[in-house]
């Protein structure tokens, strides 16, 4: 009787971990929809930064950092830990609008490579405004009417001085009276593909599903990590390089390590992947990059919870990223965990929904475990 | 009454006179437009049309998916025609690796497509995928002051999410299926609107909306045709096939004209100006229409208060392919912005417009 009363609480108890787990998996890719539907660019994050405030339990305190950057701390006994990742995507605003009512186009940042700013081309738009979203479009020539010279000077040497935003308006006044105004941002409509083999595309889906697993993990119940102070962050302007001599490191990861001086740090961001030489592979498991291959108590503490968790890792050793440069130092450990994307910052980033799961697994554990100490 | 009351009192008695109801050619491109239709595949779009026409009307459909039907008797036989394919592309092959090749149907620009969203349309349903980048489209190049590769239909494959043939023909997928672009229809304002395939799902609105609308004493003493035929984005085949047994003394195709109403386009002709009326294409790639049949259409609009522009720009239009037979061709049409592309712009005035020219065309032409 009590054998079979214990394997009946056994097999309930592994029914209900199964669901749970279910639950969780759910909750990574409802957060990821939700976050991806809100714009968030390089100097306009307030509005992704709103959304994740919403998103975490009320009783949580959020600390800012007046540029935008929001994080949460879980108090504990030792030093800072830092989770940081991105808040910021890349994308363009609105730098002017014309005497007839058309819209022109600028970066905040410098783009990620050189045909970005071509994706815009006849494209759907959406500028945030202050008020609501303004739908447009980006004129493009009509092919009945081009020849050769202008394919080659509209089309094919497409750059923001030919990006015309189309509202619908025939002024400037009607323009600013649908509330348009200069910074808006300017971002490729949400809309979300899926595809075959659980992997999900869309603009900027590699930066909102990171910071969608971090949400995940701040908002779990078991966020209140023993062995610790964890401090979680998504910092805004990433994309903007600080200025100064030498390397030029991500303004908000800049001012992340000076706010909160953690003594390890672990960046949560994307990788290429996919790429000609395959390596990292899509749905191969979250990406553990290093600047030197060399063991240190970070990576030994991830590698273990993965290989306790049964998550798969990618090793890749390049040199530190812009987010990555302000923690690398003789008093500082900082190691990045990357969710790999294929077509990597492209109107159509692809994020395999089993390396996000496992990203936020991996994670939770870190997190659970006192950040790994 | 005061005389400005009683004269828009005439116009609105006048300009419904042919016509049994308020137009919904706006509410039915908002739906045909988001139907599947690459040239040689309309069948979906000829299913649409034929669902919503009168049940008791003797419609024809042929082998090739052209669909048509005829009121009235005697002369003139008057022939409207919208087109209802689309541009898109055909699955070639798959490769070895899973991807889509494809061979063009139609003319987009590639470029607006590269790393977007396409549905194949496949036996079993839609199967999403991704226009691939152009491969190290985030590098830098090595040199360069050497001309960049281009990026063509012939180049590009699509992405499915799997990684092996037998995984893309295990979703349904094979060769001839055809492909569009997965459409976004960018809303403006009420009644103005950008999408995929306005062009020429306008035409197919239009003219649905005035045979739902047509009254029966409005075709007395004439034969009227409603055709909407495939495959004019790829040859006019459609419109040939018609022509071969089809003779009309006028016909008028319903089809988009390429306005310069953009910021990047030279004003010097096609400067229709969207949201002021439906246009008369007086002459195109295909055809130029005699001025003393324009002259007619102008004042056939302006008794019935339907505004309408003329313009001259470029583009073949499907009433050309019954020049030879006889025909006298005179294509209608609406200020189109971006022609053959993602954002085809569109107002719901110079779509109504154009229905009600149709209506009073059918009501008046002698």
């Amino acid at each position: 009787m009590a054998v079979r009363a214990t394997k009946t609480l056994g097999l309930i108890m592994a029914l209900a971990c199964l669901t749970a787990g279910m639950v969780r998996a759910a909750d990574v890719k409802s957060l990821t929809k939700e976050l991806f539907a809100v714009p968030s660019t390089t100097g306009n994050e307030d509005q992704l930064a709103a959304k994740i405030r919403g998103l975490l339990p009320k009783n949580v305190v959020v600390e800012e950092d007046g540029l935008g950057t929001i994080a949460v701390r879980f108090r504990g006994p030792e030093g800072p830990t830092l989770v940081l990742a991105a808040l910021d995507g890349y994308g363009h605003m609105v730098s002017g609008i014309t005497p007839d009512g058309y819209l022109t186009v600028d970066r905040p940042v410098a783009p990620p490579h050189a045909r970005f700013d071509a994706y815009l081309l006849g494209q759907p738009v959406v500028v945030s405004t202050a008020r609501s979203p303004v739908q447009g479009v980006v004129s493009q020539p009509a092919l009945h009417l081009l020849t050769q010279e202008r394919r080659k000077a509209l089309v094919e040497g497409f750059s923001l001085e030919n990006a015309f935003i189309d509202i619908g308006v025939r002024s400037e006044k009607e323009a600013r009276a649908k509330g348009v105004e200069i910074l808006d941002a300017v971002t490729c409509p949400p809309v979300l593909t899926e595809l075959a083999g659980d992997q999900w595309a869309g603009p900027a889906l590699g930066m909102k599903a990171v910071a969608a697993v971090l949400v995940d993990i701040a908002a779990a119940p078991a966020a209140e990590p023993p062995g610790g102070e964890t401090v979680v962050a998504w910092a805004a302007q990433t994309k903007f390089a600080a200025r100064g001599r030498g390397a030029r490191p991500a303004l908000g990861a800049a001012r992340a390590k000076a706010k909160w001086q953690p003594r390890r740090t672990v960046i949560v961001d994307v990788v290429a992947a996919g790429k000609s030489d395959g390596f990292p592979f899509p749905g191969g498991g979250p990406v553990l990059i290093q600047a030197k291959d060399e063991p240190s108590s970070l990576r030994q503490a991830l590698v273990k919870l993965a290989a306790d968790t049964k998550i798969s890792l990618q090793f890749l050793t390049v040199a530190d990223s812009p987010l990555a440069l302000p923690f690398a130092g003789p008093s500082s450990e900082v190691l990045t965990v990357a969710l790999p994307v294929r077509f990597l910052n492209t109107p159509s980033e692809i994020v395999d929904l089993k390396d996000l799961q496992a990203l936020r697994d991996l994670l939770a554990a870190f997190l659970a475990k006192g950040g790994g100490r | 009454m005061n005389k400005r009351i009683m004269v828009a009192a005439l116009v609105i008695v006048v300009t419904t006179a042919s016509a049994g109801a308020q137009s919904k050619a706006w509410d039915i491109l908002r739906e045909i437009v988001l139907v599947p239709g690459v040239s040689g595949h309309e069948g979906p779009v000829s299913d649409f049309i034929l669902g919503r026409l009168p049940a008791d009307l003797k419609v024809q459909r042929d082998a090739m998916h052209n669909v048509w039907f005829t009121v009235g008797s005697g002369k003139p036989h008057i022939l409207f025609v919208a087109h209802t394919d689309e541009l898109g592309w055909i699955v070639d092959r798959i490769t070895p690796g899973g991807r889509l090749r494809v061979k063009p149907g139609g003319g987009l620009l590639p470029q607006t497509v590269e790393a977007r969203p396409v549905l194949v349309h496949a036996g079993r349903g839609p199967v999403a995928g991704i226009v691939a980048p152009r491969p190290g489209y985030d590098e830098r190049r090595p040199n360069v002051e050497e001309p960049e590769a281009p990026f063509t239909t012939e180049s590009f494959d699509i992405y499915l999410g799997v990684a092996t043939e037998a995984e893309a023909r295990a979703l349904g997928v094979s060769e001839g299926d055809p492909v569009t672009a997965k459409k976004t229809v960018t809303d403006f304002a009420p009644g103005l609107m950008a999408t995929r395939a306005v062009d020429d799902r306008a035409g197919c609105a239009a003219l649905l909306d005035a045979a739902l609308r047509l009254r029966p004493d409005a075709v007395k003493g004439k034969t009227v045709t409603f055709a909407w035929d495939v495959q004019e984005e790829t040859g006019l085949f459609g419109a040939t096939e018609l022509a071969k047994t089809m003779k009309p003394d006028y016909v008028f195709a319903i089809d988009t004209f390429v306005s310069t109403d953009s910021p990047l386009e030279s004003k010097r002709f096609a400067f229709l100006p969207v949201g002021k009326g439906a246009v008369i294409r007086a002459v195109d790639s295909s055809n130029v229409t005699p001025k003393t049949e324009i002259r007619k259409v102008m004042a056939i609009a302006k008794k019935r208060g339907i505004p309408v522009q003329v313009g001259n720009s470029r583009g073949g239009n499907d009433g050309s392919v019954f020049l030879p037979g006889g025909a006298v061709d005179i294509p209608l049409s609406w200020p189109g912005s971006y022609a053959h592309s993602l954002i085809e712009k569109i107002d719901r005035r110079d779509l109504e417009a154009l229905t009600d020219l149709i209506l009073a065309i059918i009501s008046d032409w002698k």
